[in-house]
């Protein structure tokens, strides 16, 4: 017993020391959780490079106010488990803010971080995640799941010819990464005057898609919305094409980007994509920046990384200079409230505002479409702050 | 296994849980070591010793089904999840206090173990084991959909237990809840499987037609099985949920449910104490296996993403060498140590 009260209060000691030592030597502890190897790893990756380098350009650059940012990166491959006990980890050592990832990690950090106050900036573009009333500390930097895909609806509405109401069929793996914006979705296309087709289900690992695709066929389908990742998204164009479809399709965030036309092989022609970003190269002030960290060409998950991080560092910042130097969790989340109208140079379809009551950062869209093998902006979409969308 | 000098003049004395004065001392420091554990780790490993707690509790209840009853369960996980939800619904959305929801989910958890054990009268084995990975996909598929009450692709937000005014916010103190209900439990199936019950269980599981004819009602026993079973995981998917904060679909998988059998087939089938060995190997071995590969990684840069990918490979290398070289278990293993050490020096 004795010796166990020896290390209990060696433990203790320690913590003290360890805890003591967290805020000085000018430094700011944040968290970064990516995924480099698991299932998503091929969009984690650049996502996770550009929130690393824009940390080291800002550190390289006077710091925040002087202060260093201690920023690890860890690579949980998309294993909940592992993201949670990094979480505790990062908790010990008392970071003020934590860079997260996809939906696996933000949901089950949802809880943590809003009892222990820490704000979670993902990738996880959830529409729940933008109501403080059910996910006070959660934040990100693009339009959610559904505010995407009413942009698309509106977009393929304002551009309809003929005089019969389109037809629309919504395609989703029925995981709730695909689910969550359809409710929504589905709401605002009757509103606008859709035709609203039965939905199909495809996988997120599959690889084929024939027999959804015979029945978007069979349905006369002018519109599909792909609510999956790029593999599945992929899969459905190619089948599409091979059947000879003439639905047009429109994908979220994450179903199409500079990988697709090596992965559908053509069959990308004319789909269109809800982007968040603007692409590498493309003539907005703040690329010039980006452009001379980042010499090679970059997709746009990278830029929306970047902008996360440049997002969560003028933030601290703010915090920084609002606590006297003494950053805290709340005050974190505090000084992100305080954005309105946030410039991002241009790399964002529009600029960045939080509220304490609405944490949509804006309500526009990038639709880019696919022509010769290369994504081409077709409108910046944006549609009116609605209350009542708030969270759906 | 009975040594010279241990006389066991009564049939209470063969069957106490506590053979011996000094396994009566042991389990008192063990007892001692599980309170004093949160004082001595923190953060991460706290949150892990947590978990096995929580494990432990599924672990036993699926070896009741398992291990003791024969039946072959897939649908673990999604017992887990029904306990999860109905405790987030009691005290999430109904307001009430966890000590009630915990019991609830744990009541309702097995009705609908008890349901989807039907089946089992007719199906056994490998078809048994199918009809139970249909109850997965079919709860797996409620939980996603019936959004009114599971909050579907949204999940639920569910606090942490409270009395009077302290509530259980740190991982410390939820740990205690944790371990006092999961004592409790284990007791209870230790027990219970001392009563006729528990015999009438284990007769099912080696020859169900003798067992028959000796005058056990297969169908109520198969069925009592089930309930006790899920009741367990009702439970154990309840402390998860409130331990996380939060309850959604994809926590509950069939992936989920193939740990919890790989739990008591690694630990030891028909074994109240296999079932804690299993479930403490299997969250702390990929935890090791996390610490020897970010040490590799750091030590040699090359390797790191290849380290990290071989970690699955090398978990699973692990569960077959174990199966070859312990087929019996983690708890067979146990009981060869510590004969070994009853008759050291002169073992014969």
């Amino acid at each position: 017993m004795k010796k166990t009260m020896k290390i209990a209060a060696m433990v203790a000691g320690l913590a003290m020391v360890l805890s003591g030592v967290a805020f000085s030597a000018g430094t700011i502890k944040v968290g970064h959780l990516a995924d480099l190897t698991g299932p998503t790893g091929d969009v984690g990756k650049p996502y996770a490079e550009g929130v690393q380098a824009y940390k080291e350009y800002v550190n390289a650059h006077g710091g925040i106010n002087g202060k260093t940012i201690d920023m690890q990166m860890f690579d949980y491959a998309y294993n909940k488990d592992k993201a949670i006990n990094q979480y505790k980890k990062y908790k010990e050592d008392k970071v003020v803010a934590i860079e997260g990832w996809g939906t696996g990690d933000t949901e089950a950090l949802t809880g943590f971080v809003s009892a222990d106050k820490v704000p979670y900036i993902s990738a996880s573009y959830s529409a729940h995640l933008t109501d403080p009333k059910k996910a006070p500390y959660n934040f990100f930097c693009a339009a959610d799941y559904t505010t995407a895909l009413r942009a698309g609806l509106k977009y393929l509405k304002d551009n309809w010819k003929e005089k019969r109401a389109p037809k629309i069929v919504f395609i989703y793996p029925n995981v709730p990464y695909g689910i969550s914006p359809i409710k929504g979705g589905k709401e605002y296309a009757k509103e606008l005057g859709f035709e609203v087709l039965s939905d199909e289900n495809v996988d997120l690992k599959a690889i084929e898609a024939n027999s959804q695709m015979l029945s978007v066929k069979n349905k006369n389908a002018d519109f599909g919305w792909i609510g999956g990742t790029t593999n599945s998204t992929a899969v459905i164009l190619k089948d599409a094409k091979k059947l000879g479809l003439k639905t047009k399709f429109f994908s979220n965030i994450w179903g199409i980007d500079e990988s697709t036309p090596k992965l559908a092989a053509g069959a990308e022609e004319g789909a269109l994509v809800m982007a968040g970003s603007v692409r590498y190269g493309d003539k907005v002030p703040g690329m010039k920046l980006l452009m001379s960290v980042e010499k090679k060409p970059q997709v746009t998950h990278y830029i929306r990384g970047w902008v996360s991080m440049m997002v969560l560092v003028e933030a601290l910042k703010r915090a920084d200079k609002a606590t006297g130097g003494k950053i805290t969790g709340p005050a974190v989340k505090a000084a992100l409230e305080t954005f309105r109208d946030f410039d991002t140079g241009g790399l964002t379809p529009a600029k960045i505002t939080f509220t304490s009551t609405d944490h949509r950062p804006f309500m526009a869209v990038n639709i880019m479409e696919f022509q010769k093998g290369k994504l081409v902006l077709k409108k910046t979409m944006v549609l009116p702050r609605k209350a009542e969308w708030l969270g759906l | 296994m009975q040594y010279c000098g241990d006389f066991r003049t009564t049939y209470e004395k063969d069957v106490k849980i506590f053979q011996t004065p000094f396994v009566k001392i042991c389990m008192g420091f063990l007892g001692v070591a599980l309170v004093a554990l949160p004082f001595l780790v923190k953060g991460e490993y706290l949150w892990i010793s947590m978990q096995i707690v929580i494990a432990v509790i599924g672990a036993v209840g699926l070896n009741i089904l398992t291990g003791f009853t024969g039946q072959i369960s897939l649908g673990q996980g999604a017992f887990l999840g029904v306990g999860a939800y109905t405790s987030a619904y009691i005290t999430a959305k109904m307001g009430l206090p966890f000590w009630v929801g915990v019991p609830a989910a744990g009541c309702v958890t097995a009705l609908a173990g008890m349901i989807f054990g039907i089946p089992s009268l007719r199906l056994k084995g490998l078809y048994l084991a199918i009809a139970t990975l249909a109850s997965q996909f079919i709860l797996e598929w409620i939980f996603l959909r019936w959004e009114p009450v599971t909050g579907g692709s949204y999940g639920i937000v569910v606090p942490r237990p409270s009395i009077g005014g302290f509530v259980f916010d740190t991982d410390r103190s939820y740990y205690y809840v944790v371990l006092v209900i999961a004592a409790a439990m284990v007791l209870f199936a230790t027990n219970l499987m001392r009563t006729r019950t528990g015999r009438a269980f284990m007769a099912v599981r080696d020859h169900y037609i003798s067992a028959e004819i000796m005058g056990i009602n297969l169908f109520k026993y198969r069925i009592l099985s089930f309930a006790v079973s899920s009741f367990y995981a009702g439970v154990a998917g309840a402390l998860y949920g409130h331990s996380l904060r939060y309850v959604s679909s994809e926590q509950f998988n069939i992936g989920v449910s193939i740990v919890y059998l790989a739990m008591i087939i690694i630990g030891g089938l028909g074994s109240i104490i296999g079932s804690i060995f299993g479930a403490v190997f299997m969250i702390l071995l990929p935890q090791l296996l996390t610490v020897v590969t970010t040490q590799l990684g750091s030590s040699f840069p090359g390797i790191a993403e290849v380290a990290i990918a071989l970690e699955q490979g090398i978990f699973g290398a692990i569960i077959i060498m174990f199966l070859i070289f312990e087929p019996d278990g983690l708890a067979h293993r146990w009981k060869m140590i510590k004969a070994y050490w009853k008759l050291y020096p002169f073992s014969y």
